[in-house]
C-alpha cells in the first residue's frame, strides 16, 4: 500500500504560493488558515489519504520547505 | 523541510529572498538533486552575477563567488584556471548572461572551457522591477517598453551552439525531473555546457506581460508553452507554432580548453628542458 | 651582497619577471599600448611554470578572471593602460569587496578616452585611488625605473597578500618602455608573503571576521571551508549584512589598509635634504627631477626632490616630514595638478604657495626645464 505518513510544511519558510496544491493531481492540499513565520497563509494538508507519494509538491515547492514522509513498511512485510 | 534543503542549504541564510512562487527555488531543488546523486558538493565552485537567479548558488553550502553584473563567467574562468579539477558552475539570468555578460558568454563557449552555465530565463529584468530583457517577446509591455517591445528576443540556445558550446539544453521549471537529469549530464560533460531554464516570475513577467501575478497561473503558462521536442524537426515545428521547445538539443565531444592548456604547458616545459633556458 | 644576476630589460619585462618570481600563476590580460609587453612576456613565461596566461575578451573579464583565480587560491595579476583601466574599475571594487589579493599594473598613457596611446602621462593619479564606487582603500605604488618595476611588483604581490586587497602599480609609458639594467635576485634572497588560511574547523570559520591585523583568514575555494563570497556589503558569515553590519564591513576594509600605513608607505628624498627648494614628484618624473637636482648642485643651487613611491593612501606624514623647512615647494607631474592638491592638503602653511610644474601632451620634460621653471617663476 503506497501511502504518506505525513506531509510536513516548515512554517518558518513557507510563502503560501500554493504551487504544491497546483501541481498535486490528488487534491491533497487546500488553502489553510494559519500563517507562516513570514506571514503568508499556508497550505493545509486536507486529504492526506489521497496522497500517492508522487512527491510533485516536494519537487515544485520553491522554498524547499515541504517534505513528504512515506509510511514505513510494516515489519515482516514484503 | 525538504531533505535536500536539510542537507545542502545554508540554514543561516534562509529564507530565500525569492518572491512567493518564484521558479528559482525549483531550480535550486533540481540542481541539488543532481549534485546529491553525483556526490560532488565538495568539488563545486559556483559563481554568479547580479539578479534574482544570481542568489541561487549563495544558499547552497558550497564555495560560491557572487560577483558583478554580467561577470560570473570570467570569474568562473579564473577559478577553473586556478584548479582545473573543480566543477565550475555559473548561475545567471537572461539579462545578466546575455545582455551585460553576452560577450563573456560567447568567448567562454568558443574556448570550450569545462564549465556549466545555467541561465534562468524569466524574460524580464525582475530584480530591478520589470524592465525589458534580451529575451522579452515582441510587443510585450514592461516598465521600459510601456508601448510594447520592438526588439526581437534572442534565442540563447542557438547563440550557444553558434558560439561553440559542446552541450546545449533547454528545460523549464515545469520539467524539474528532466532538468535535474540534464544538470547531471551537464556536470559530467567535459567542456562548455549550457542549460537554459525557462522560469516563471509571477511578480514581474506574470503581472506585466502575461496578465496575472498568480504563481499557479504562471507555472501553468510555462507548462502549456514549454513543450518537449525529441528532434530538430519537432523543435522547429514547435517554434513555428509560437511555443518554446525544450529538450537536450545537442552534445558533442571536443577537446577541452584546460586539458589543451595542460598539454601545451607540458610540451613547452619539455622543449625548454631540452633547449636550456632562453 | 645579494646573489642574483643583472639583465638589461624593459620596465614592462622586469614587471613580468618579478611576477613569475613572486609566484603569480594566472594572468588575465588584454592588449593595450603601452602595457602589452607585460601580457606578451607572461604568455611566454607562464606555461613554463604551469601557469596560465589568458588573453580575455576585454579588460573587465581580464581583472574579473584574475579575481576568480585569486579566490581559487592562485596569485594573479593583470596589466593595462588608461582606457583598459577604466573598464577594470568595477572589478577593482569587486576585489576590494570580496577581499581578493590581486595585482593590477597601469602603464599610464595620455588621456582622456583614447588620448595618446604611445605617449607618457600621469593623469590616472586619482582614478587609481577613487575609480570604483563607494568607500574603499587600496595601495598604489609608483615605480620610476625598470628596477623599481621589478621591486614594486614583488612588493605589490606581498602587500596584496598581506592585506587581501588589489594593489595597483601606477607606472607610465616612460618606465614601462625604458630599457635599463635590472638586478634580479635569486628567489631565496627575496621575501614573499602568502595569505593566511584558516586552520579551525569549518563550523567555527567566519569568512569575513578580521584577525588582529585587520584582515580575515582566507580559505581558498574547495579547501573544505565552503565560503560564500558575495560582492555586497556583508556580515561576518558572508551573508548580506544589515545596516550596522554593512557599515562595519565597509569601515573595516578601509581601516585594514589605512591603519597600517607604517608597514608600507615610502617617500624618498634625493639631493640636499635641507634645501630650501623642493620638488615633489612621483613615477617617471622622479628621473628628470633627479637630473635637475644634480644640475642645480653643479651651479651651486641646493635642491631636493621628494619622491612619493606609495602615492595611495597618500603618505601625509612622510611627505610633510620630507618637506620640512622647505620655503619653495614645486609639485612636478605630468597632469594638470592632481598630486598638487594632495600636497596642498598636507602642507598647510599660508606663507608657502604650492607651485605646479606640469607637463602634458606626451612630451617628457628635460631636466633643464625644471631649473628654468624655478627661474621663471621668481
Amino acid at each position: 500500500m503506497i501511502a504518506a505518513e505525513k506531509i510536513e510544511i516548515d512554517s518558518r519558510y513557507c510563502k503560501g504560493c500554493m504551487l504544491c496544491g497546483h501541481v498535486c493531481e490528488f487534491d491533497v492540499f487546500e488553502v489553510g488558515q494559519t500563517r507562516s513565520a513570514l506571514d503568508y497563509l499556508m497550505p493545509r494538508v486536507a486529504n492526506l489519504s489521497n496522497c500517492k507519494l508522487c512527491r510533485k509538491c516536494q519537487t515544485f515547492c520553491p522554498e524547499m520547505t515541504l517534505s513528504v514522509v512515506a509510511k514505513k513498511k510494516k515489519e515482516g512485510g514484503v | 523541510m525538504n531533505p535536500l534543503a536539510e542537507k545542502y542549504l545554508r540554514k543561516e541564510f534562509l529564507p530565500f529572498l525569492f518572491c512567493p512562487g518564484c521558479g528559482d527555488g525549483i531550480i535550486v531543488h533540481s540542481f541539488l538533486k543532481a549534485v546529491d546523486e553525483l556526490g560532488i558538493i565538495d568539488d563545486l565552485a559556483m559563481t554568479s552575477g547580479i539578479g534574482c537567479s544570481a542568489w541561487i548558488p549563495v544558499y547552497m553550502h558550497a564555495d560560491v563567488l557572487k560577483v558583478l553584473h554580467g561577470r560570473a563567467i570570467p570569474a568562473a574562468i579564473g577559478l577553473k584556471a586556478s584548479r582545473p579539477s573543480r566543477k565550475v558552475v555559473v548561475f545567471s539570468g537572461d539579462g545578466d548572461c546575455m545582455a551585460i555578460g553576452g560577450n563573456h558568454f560567447i568567448h567562454a563557449a568558443r574556448r570550450n572551457i569545462d564549465m556549466t552555465v545555467v541561465v534562468v530565463n524569466n524574460q524580464i529584468y525582475a530584480m530591478t522591477g520589470g524592465q525589458v530583457a534580451p529575451s522579452t517577446g515582441v510587443g510585450s509591455r514592461t516598465q521600459t517598453t510601456p508601448y510594447g517591445n520592438l526588439e526581437k528576443p534572442l534565442d540563447f540556445c542557438k547563440l550557444a551552439i553558434g558560439a561553440g558550446a559542446t552541450m546545449v539544453s533547454r528545460w523549464s521549471t515545469a520539467h524539474p525531473k528532466e532538468l535535474s537529469r540534464t544538470f547531471k549530464k551537464a556536470l559530467n560533460h567535459k567542456g562548455f555546457s549550457f542549460v537554459e531554464v525557462v522560469s516563471q516570475c509571477p511578480v514581474q513577467t506574470g503581472r506585466y506581460i502575461l496578465g496575472s501575478g498568480s504563481p499557479q497561473f504562471n507555472l501553468q503558462w510555462i507548462k502549456d508553452n514549454c513543450l518537449p521536442a525529441k528532434n530538430p524537426a519537432q523543435w522547429a515545428e514547435l517554434e513555428a507554432q509560437g511555443k518554446i521547445p525544450v529538450g537536450d538539443i545537442m552534445q558533442v565531444e571536443k577537446s577541452e580548453f584546460m586539458e589543451e592548456v595542460a598539454r601545451m604547458n607540458q610540451q613547452v616545459k619539455e622543449a625548454a628542458a631540452q633547449g636550456g633556458e632562453n | 651582497m645579494k646573489k642574483g644576476r643583472i639583465k638589461v630589460m624593459l620596465g614592462n619585462e622586469a614587471c613580468a619577471e618579478a611576477a613569475i618570481l613572486a609566484g603569480c600563476r594566472f594572468y588575465g590580460g588584454y592588449p593595450i599600448t603601452p602595457a602589452t609587453e607585460i601580457l606578451e612576456a607572461m604568455s611566454r613565461r607562464l606555461p613554463l611554470v604551469d601557469g596560465l596566461c589568458l588573453q580575455m575578451e576585454d579588460e573587465i573579464a581580464a581583472l574579473v578572471a584574475a579575481v576568480g583565480a585569486s579566490v581559487g587560491g592562485t596569485k594573479s595579476m593583470t596589466a593595462t593602460s588608461g582606457p583598459g583601466f577604466c573598464l577594470m574599475q568595477e572589478a577593482v571594487g569587486l576585489a576590494v569587496a570580496v577581499e581578493a589579493p590581486v595585482v593590477i599594473v597601469n602603464v599610464q598613457r595620455g588621456g582622456p578616452a583614447s588620448g595618446q596611446s604611445t605617449s607618457t602621462a600621469q593623469g590616472d593619479f586619482y582614478q587609481a585611488r577613487y575609480g570604483s564606487n563607494g568607500d574603499y582603500s587600496l595601495i598604489v605604488l609608483c615605480p620610476s625605473t625598470a628596477q623599481e618595476m621589478f621591486d614594486h611588483t614583488i612588493k605589490a604581490f606581498n602587500l596584496s597578500e598581506r592585506f587581501r586587497i588589489p594593489v595597483i602599480i601606477l607606472s607610465d609609458e616612460v618606465v614601462g618602455h625604458i630599457r635599463e639594467k635590472v638586478f634580479i635576485p635569486e628567489a631565496e634572497e627575496l621575501h614573499f608573503v602568502e595569505r593566511k588560511a584558516p586552520t579551525m574547523p569549518m563550523e567555527q570559520y567566519l569568512p569575513f571576521k578580521a584577525e588582529e591585523n585587520g584582515v580575515p583568514l582566507m580559505a581558498a575555494f574547495n579547501s573544505g571551508y565552503k565560503v560564500p563570497m558575495i560582492s555586497q556589503a556583508k556580515s561576518l558569515n558572508g551573508n548580506r549584512g544589515n545596516a550596522k553590519e554593512a557599515a562595519e564591513n565597509i569601515r573595516r576594509i578601509v581601516a585594514k589598509v589605512e591603519d597600517y600605513m607604517d608597514e608600507f608607505a615610502e617617500v624618498q628624498v634625493y639631493g640636499d635634504e635641507n634645501a630650501p627648494t623642493a620638488f615633489v614628484t612621483f613615477g617617471s618624473l622622479c628621473r628628470a627631477a633627479r637630473s635637475a637636482v644634480d644640475m642645480g648642485k653643479e651651479i651651486g643651487l641646493a635642491l631636493r626632490s621628494v619622491e612619493v613611491k606609495t602615492v595611495w593612501p597618500f603618505p601625509d606624514k612622510l611627505v610633510r616630514d620630507a618637506l620640512a623647512g622647505a620655503q619653495r615647494i614645486v609639485v612636478a607631474e605630468m597632469n594638470l595638478g592632481m598630486m598638487k592638491r594632495e600636497v596642498e592638503r598636507v602642507i598647510r602653511q599660508p606663507e608657502i604657495e604650492i607651485e605646479l610644474f606640469s607637463k602634458i601632451g606626451g612630451i617628457y620634460p628635460q631636466p633643464q626645464e625644471f631649473l628654468r621653471f624655478l627661474e621663471g617663476k621668481r
